[in-house]
């Protein structure tokens, strides 16, 4: 629950006097309607049970929403705020405290996979319920079409609120795993006291680019490397633009006082850079991965010495 | 603001402050010019550390700085640019080619010693 109120807050709605007016507007909420709703409110609160198990029992029958229906806590807690929420529909007080109701709503909604569709045809469920009472109850079919009409207003007043919550919600969820995936894409990794390594895996575009050297350049700093061994063995293709970036960062680590080597280039990545005329002049490079340590190990003045002692079973088998 | 300038054995250190004006830039070529030979110095170290910009005549002043040092006997070390600035440099296309680079004062004094000319002048 304190969850709940907490996320709310962060939500990308804003829930503000103004941002409600012009939603009301939006729907062309009239003073005439909100009195015409007031008059369903005894109508609603006597069968809202059986709305709300109504709607449920929808979301459930679709199977559209297992996760809801996984948890009894959850259920129990999404049917609550259902009462509440036709509760509040005809009490017609359509404030802040009404949208941050339904923003709850729709965040629970939307952390059970209720897509928008799902949610949009449960609600429509549940109208056409409500309408269907509406005309049995009003002798007048006119007066009941007007009737329906004004709840139907507030009905995409709730419509327009939850479906922005559902939609930014998912927004943020892909934000999310874009930076997850970002963050992994490009270790830098310390193998010695001054050394680092910076395998590159994948495409390269230039947001990757700009992180990685982002990445790289404070590594240094923080690390006080001297040198880079940057292996690109994972790299299927280069162009011009990528190339040029990766000198680039060569060129401000050396500002920065570190050495970058460059491994593993591929028969193709060197053909290309070749024919692309990129100027390797200033970039030491060796063959492989395990060179291009060496190389590094010696400048930094480390040796690696092997043993003699028997290195195990398993090596000597 | 005059850039301060210290001397620590046969090292002079200057720390530049942030943003100094060209006016200051130029003092600081001069007077290092003069001081080289006045204390017979081998090694000039400049930390930028406190910089978060460097400009091109920032820059270019420090390249001719480097090179009047060289012909006066000594050598030049360019300490402490930091990522950003680093970045941006070679973005303008200013990379200090040939002019020695590092982390910081310990790294750079370290470097200098390792080499040649400086180390052996350094113990003597």
């Amino acid at each position: 629950m304190s969850d709940q109120q907490s996320r709310l807050q962060s939500s990308s709605i804003p829930l503000n006097e103004a941002e409600v007016d012009r939603r009301k507007r939006i729907v062309d909420l009239s003073g005439e309607d909100i009195s015409r709703i007031v008059t369903l409110r005894n109508m609603v609160a006597e069968h809202t049970s059986r709305y709300v198990d109504a709607f449920f029992r929808h979301l459930d029958d679709l199977g559209e929403a297992p996760a809801l229906f996984g948890k009894r806590e959850v259920l129990e807690e999404a049917k609550r705020r259902k009462r509440e929420h036709l509760a509040a529909m005809t009490a017609a007080q359509y404030d802040r405290n009404y949208v941050e109701q339904r923003v709850a709503l729709a965040l629970l909604y939307s952390r059970h996979g209720v897509s928008t569709p799902v949610f949009l045809g449960a609600f429509h469920h549940l109208l056409r319920a409500l309408g269907n009472d509406i005309m049995k109850s009003v002798k007048d079919p006119n007066d009941a079409f007007q009737r329906f009409i004004s709840l139907k207003k507030v009905a995409f007043f709730d419509i327009g609120i939850m479906t922005d919550v559902l939609i930014s919600e998912r927004e943020r969820t892909i934000n999310l795993q874009q930076d997850a995936i970002r963050e992994l894409s490009t270790p830098v990794l310390q193998i010695r006291e001054g050394l680092l390594i910076l395998p590159i895996i994948g495409m390269i575009d230039s947001q990757r680019a700009k992180q990685l050297t982002d990445g790289l350049l404070r590594s240094i700093r923080a690390n006080r490397a001297r040198m880079v061994v940057m292996d690109i063995t994972g790299v299927a293709a280069v162009d011009s633009k990528v190339a040029n970036h990766l000198i680039q960062t060569i060129a401000a680590a050396r500002l920065m006082g570190s050495t970058v080597i460059v491994t593993g280039l591929s028969a193709d990545v060197a053909q290309a850079l070749v024919a692309l005329g990129v100027d390797l002049g200033k970039i030491s490079t060796t063959g492989d991965l395990q060179s291009g340590l060496e190389e590094a190990e010696r400048m930094l003045g480390y040796r690696v010495v092997r043993t003699n002692e028997t290195t195990g079973p398993r090596l000597s088998a | 603001m005059a850039i301060p300038i210290l001397k620590q054995g046969d090292v002079l250190i200057a720390s530049l402050q942030a943003a100094p004006t060209d006016q200051d830039l130029i003092q600081l070529k001069d007077e290092l010019a003069e001081r080289i030979g006045h204390f017979r110095s081998r090694i000039v170290a400049i930390d930028v550390s406190a910089l978060d910009v460097m400009d091109s005549f920032a820059t270019r002043t420090l390249r001719s700085i480097a090179h009047a040092t060289k012909l006066r006997g000594a050598n030049t070390v360019i300490v402490g640019i930091q990522p950003d600035v680093a970045f941006a440099m070679v973005q303008l296309g200013l990379t200090l080619d040939g002019i020695e680079t590092a982390l910081d004062l310990d790294e750079g004094l370290a470097l200098m010693r390792a080499q040649p000319d400086g180390g052996a002048s350094g113990d003597r």
